[in-house]
């Protein structure tokens, strides 16, 4: 396998990898936190 | 989702494509302006450090909104992250180091190290701070191992040996002189903080410049070492015990008479060091004549010319 091409499809399964990873972490966080913040004084 | 993978996809594609291209780019150009390779702080493995940074951010979002796991989760994949990120640089420029000398020991395998390191981080982010299935975990971490090792590749694992001319494995005697007088160097340079005179700083700068740039030429080409053996015994050691000397006594003794003293020494090892640094020159200019003499004589010997 030529070099430039060996490093290329590294690369791809790196971002695919960590990259995706990573992004999923933090959608996953943020989605996780989205619960409604209970007011003071609301009405019942 | 399934198309934010598929937009994921078609920009990433040609993201990776074009960064690789510019890489090669830069290297070819600056290839050709060279001047003393391996002294520039090097962009190698920044990729590692770049890409899991969300995680980082995941751990506060998680902080922020008092979910322990995620955070724990998060916090321990970013950790990975870092380290692995962090041996894998290591491993690049050990390597880089190993491909420049002549003389080397095979590395430890940090670049391998690394890569399983953040192949454990990607699971561990996978598993406990996006919440996927173990297996898929499992998968995400053999994805980046396999990525880290057609990347970046395996360590080298030979050493390079060097024989001298009777055909005697002279490696570990090689690289000793070589760390010692890398040693001396650096104890040239600390003494050199604690002196307070910018004239005799400056002198001290540029011989530890040119003892450098002997050691780079000796670690290109090992056999100039029985040259400089008087270099690297007498004169680079003389060097150090002298300047060290000097950075004790100075600063509890006024004596005008010592510094001008140091300041002749420090000259004389300048004028010996730039005299060592031309005698090995000439040395590879003679090797290089006398191969040109030999070839000519065999291209003759056979009627090419």
């Amino acid at each position: 396998m030529p070099d430039f091409l060996r490093k290329f499809i590294g690369l791809l399964l790196i971002f695919a990898a960590v990259g995706v990873a990573s992004c999923q972490a933090l959608v996953a966080s943020c989605s996780s936190g989205a619960a409604p913040v209970p007011t003071v004084g609301a009405p019942r | 989702m399934g198309r934010l993978l598929l937009l994921a996809g078609v920009i990433l594609i040609p993201l990776t494509a074009l960064i690789l291209l510019l890489k090669r780019r830069v290297r070819i150009m600056a290839e050709r302006y060279r001047q003393t390779p391996g002294r520039f702080p090097s962009p190698k493995g920044i990729l590692m450090f770049l890409l899991p940074l969300p995680v980082l951010i995941a751990a506060v979002v998680s902080l922020a909104h008092g979910s322990l796991d995620g955070l724990l989760g998060n916090a321990a994949g970013y950790g990975l992250f870092l380290a692995g990120a962090l041996l894998l640089r290591r491993g690049l420029l050990t390597e880089a180091e190993y491909g420049r000398r002549r003389v080397a020991r095979a590395p430890w395998p940090l670049k391998t190290l690394g890569g399983s390191v953040i192949a454990l981080a990607t699971g561990i982010t996978a598993w406990f701070g996006a919440g996927q299935h173990p297996a898929i975990a499992v998968a995400f971490g053999l994805a980046a191992l396999l990525g880290c090792y057609l990347s970046y590749g395996f360590d080298p694992r030979v050493a390079k040996r060097f024989t001298d001319r009777d055909g005697v494995d002279v490696t570990d005697r090689v690289l000793e002189a070589l760390t010692q007088a890398e040693a001396s160097i650096a104890a040239i340079e600390q003494s050199t903080r604690n002196i307070r005179n910018a004239e005799l700083n400056s002198r001290l700068r540029r011989i530890v410049a040119q003892a450098r740039q002997i050691l780079t030429m000796l670690e290109e080409d090992p056999r100039d070492l029985r040259r400089a053996r008087k270099f690297l015994n007498v004169y680079l050691d003389g060097a150090k015990q002298v300047t060290e000397g000097y950075a004790k006594t100075h600063a509890r003794v006024v004596a005008p008479e010592l510094e001008d003293n140091f300041r002749r020494v420090l000259a004389t090892i300048e004028d010996v060091f730039q005299e060592q640094q031309q005698k090995l020159l000439e040395t590879d200019v003679t090797d290089l004549d006398v191969q040109i003499e030999v070839l000519t004589t065999q291209l003759k010997r056979e009627g090419v010319i």
